[in-house]
């Protein structure tokens, strides 16, 4: 038998009870003498392990109950019911000493002291994670080369931009080596740029120091570009918990082409170039259409040559099938899959 | 629990919050600024409006007297009162302001006088109006005067000892210290002043730390560090009570060198010196102080615990605002005259204090209830911090839907 997962999660559950309100200026006066609540399950019963050096992507819709279960691995929420072991211990019972083995990012707030340069922030967490000078010293040096942060470490957080104080809050995360990473959104909002840099580092510490990942995302790229296993999640349900090219095989085939054209006119021929091929262009508005395609069977390049050679277009933009629309395809049963296949 | 970790919370917490404006205006700015306005702004008018009162002279007219010159002239010739022609509208003039009092001789008062007869002084005045009242208590003033000549002269012509009609003098005399005289008036707004300046001073923090921090986001990322939640509480307590206390003690240190400064320079009259003439000594700002320690820890707690349960910095305002006129309240019956210590008020938290403080700066120290008024506050202060700690602990308070 192999060794035991470092992270284990049995039948987690998180539920909150919400008050729910009425509608319309009756209901109001309502709300106010008569409350009525409702139980929503932010997390319903999910189990899932994950092995040391892993990194795993989390992804689902808005409102998920991905944060949330961050959230109880970080050991800031406490489950309502179910069992989690994370590097052996319980997150919410032995949360001090628990934490100092994890770091934690959450992609729209940051962790270091706003006003203040961000060396001193550094500072602090080395005080609070109890960190020798010598390894802090290692630790800012590697930084410094693979996240290039010594430029600004003189500068009051408020000035930097998102993906500089990214940068930085993954190394405060980062500061006291810990075995696992929890990361909420680490490229939102960024540039392409500055998502290339954060997925690179992601991947050094992930080969330098074998460090675990769990990453949650609304990017598929972030996915694609930096986990094996993927987990999906909605409405607190994990809906499939496996390796990553099998979801590509059967749902992330799709992609989509959104083109505007200068004018209207070309739109006939257009639909006729795109026919031959066996797809159909969707008319968003008046010169804007939208093109499905499965790339496995159409090369994206050929594509757009197809459409370019078709009409004057003004703009083009490739994008992935938005995540919401994998979930609806998932509950359609257009692709059968086997929901927690490692579990 | 680890020392070193609340300390360094609050290190953190009190380098934010210096760079934080609203913090700094509310902590320093205020109180700095706050007594040197009112004491000498208030002072000066205070001063001069006391000066005009009594630099008034009363224009009054006299009815009749056609017969008397004597009585008439010995009114005119009082410095305290103005006599102005007589015209026949006078009790008009009266209702007017235009005149502030008439005085009806009858025409034979000389004569009466001389002949020993009773004679009848008739004085018009508008009751209630403060100055009509002064008027005519002057007027009043002359003839008891004249009275009291009258008397003694027919004694004397009669070879009868003055002592027959005025067996003893009374003479009040005032024993109260000169500071309790002014203190019983100006000392009872000072300590009022400091309480409510110490909640002001950790209002802004104490919203800042809990609510503002969630309506940031960076709640979460505090509760991943591992500092036990009871620390972290305590070190953003102690923010908010430096704050508190850094108010209270500017207010204190502003409102004594106020005073001294507005003496000094409002001396310069006689009438407003003597209203100043009442210093703060070393051992009463000391007392208000200690007094206001325990007012401090309890106006920190109970802020951070309030605005803990609220979402974002708008919502935190809008329950702290009502909770303002909470204290307000108590610090204001301390100034009404006539409110008396007794055991049980001293367990009325903040009015005890204040009421408490207004006799230390008056000069008087009720040791007793001194000790029962610190005890009681130190355990509603206890228990304020309790509560803060234990909501920190709640989820459903931290991450509230």
């Amino acid at each position: 038998m192999s060794a035991p997962p470092l992270i284990s999660v049995h039948d987690l559950c998180k539920h909150f009870r919400a008050f729910k309100r009425r509608e319309g200026l009756w209901g109001g006066i309502q709300n106010l003498f008569v409350r009525e609540y409702q139980t929503v399950r932010a997390v319903d019963d999910i189990t899932f392990e994950i092995e040391p050096g892993e990194m795993v992507g989390y992804i689902g819709p808005n409102g998920a109950g991905k944060s949330t279960t961050i959230k109880m691995l970080t050991g800031i929420l406490v489950p309502s019911t179910g069992k989690i072991i994370s590097n052996g211990f319980v997150p919410w019972r032995q949360r001090t000493d628990y934490v100092k083995t994890i770091g934690v990012v959450f992609g729209q707030r940051t962790q270091l002291w706003w006003d203040i340069a961000v060396v001193e922030s550094f500072k602090l967490l080395r005080r609070i994670y109890g960190v020798s000078q010598r390894d802090f010293d290692e630790r800012m040096e590697l930084f410094h080369q693979v996240l290039g942060i010594s430029d600004y470490l003189n500068t009051p957080v408020r000035k930097l931009s998102l993906g500089e104080r990214m940068r930085c809050d993954l190394a405060a995360a980062l500061l006291h080596n810990p075995p696992i990473l929890f990361l909420d959104e680490p490229t939102i909002g960024l540039d392409v740029v500055a998502k290339d840099h954060i997925r690179k580092f992601l991947r050094a510490i992930n080969e330098r120091y074998r460090t675990t990942v769990l990453l949650t995302t609304h990017d598929l790229d972030d996915i694609e570009e930096l986990c094996r296993r993927i987990m999906i999640i909605d409405h607190g349900k994990l809906l499939y918990d496996g390796p990553l090219p099998e979801l590509k095989q059967k749902l992330l085939r799709t992609k989509q082409i959104k083109f505007a054209l200068r004018d209207s006119e070309a739109a006939g021929a257009l639909q006729r170039a795109l026919s031959s091929e066996g797809l159909n262009a969707e008319a968003v508005d008046e010169v804007t259409y939208r093109v499905r395609f499965d790339r496995t069977r159409v090369s994206t390049s050929e594509l757009i040559r197809k459409i370019l050679a078709a009409g004057d277009i003004r703009d083009l933009l490739i994008e992935d099938e938005p995540i919401e629309e994998i979930i609806k395809r998932i509950y359609a049963g257009e692709s059968v899959m086997e929901v927690s296949t490692r579990a | 629990m680890s020392k070193s970790n609340i300390l360094t919370v609050y290190r953190k917490e009190l380098t934010d919050s210096l760079r934080d404006r609203r913090t700094l205006i509310s902590m320093v700015v205020v109180p700095l600024l706050i007594f040197p306005v009112m004491s000498i702004g208030i002072g000066t008018f205070v001063g001069k409006m006391v000066l005009k009162a009594q630099a008034e002279v009363p224009t009054i007219m006299i009815i009749n007297g056609e017969n008397s010159p004597r009585i008439v002239a010995d009114l005119k010739s009082d410095k305290e009162i103005q006599v102005v022609p007589t015209e026949p509208d006078y009790k008009q003039q009266i209702i007017d302001k235009k005149i502030r009092a008439a005085v009806d001789v009858p025409s034979d008062f000389d004569a009466s006088l001389d002949h020993e007869n009773n004679v009848g002084v008739s004085i018009y005045d508008y009751d209630g109006d403060l100055k009509s009242g002064i008027a005519a208590e002057k007027i009043e003033k002359h003839f008891d005067a004249l009275q009291i000549a009258t008397v003694k002269k027919r004694l004397v012509s009669r070879n009868l000892p003055p002592a027959l009609v005025e067996p003893f003098s009374v003479k009040r005399q005032n024993v109260a210290p000169p500071e309790k005289v002014t203190g019983a008036a100006i000392g009872g707004f000072l300590p009022y002043f400091i309480i409510i300046l110490c909640l002001v001073g950790a209002q802004y923090p104490a919203i800042d730390l809990t609510a503002g921090e969630k309506e940031r986001g960076t709640i979460e990322t505090i509760l991943t560090s591992p500092v036990p939640r009871t620390e972290i509480v305590l070190g953003k307590f102690l923010m908010v009570l430096t704050a508190a206390l850094c108010t209270g003690v500017l207010a204190i240190i502003s409102m004594s060198t106020s005073f001294h400064i507005a003496k000094v320079v409002l001396s310069s009259s006689p009438e407003v010196g003597k209203a100043l003439n009442f210093t703060i000594g070393l051992k009463a700002v000391a007392a208000v102080f200690i007094m206001v320690v325990p007012i401090a820890v309890l106006f920190s707690a109970g802020l951070l615990a309030i605005a803990l349960m609220a979402k974002s910095y708008k919502e935190a305002q809008s329950y702290i605002a009502p909770l303002t006129i909470l204290v307000v309240l108590p610090a204001v019956a301390g100034l009404l005259p006539g409110v008396e210590f007794n055991a049980r008020m001293a367990l009325v938290p903040i009015l005890s204090t204040s009421l408490v403080c207004k006799e230390i700066v008056a000069g008087t120290y009720h040791w007793n209830y001194i000790a029962i008024i610190f005890g009681s506050t130190c355990v509603y202060a206890a228990a304020a911090l309790f509560v803060a700690v234990s909501l920190f602990k709640r989820e459903d308070v931290l991450f509230r839907t």
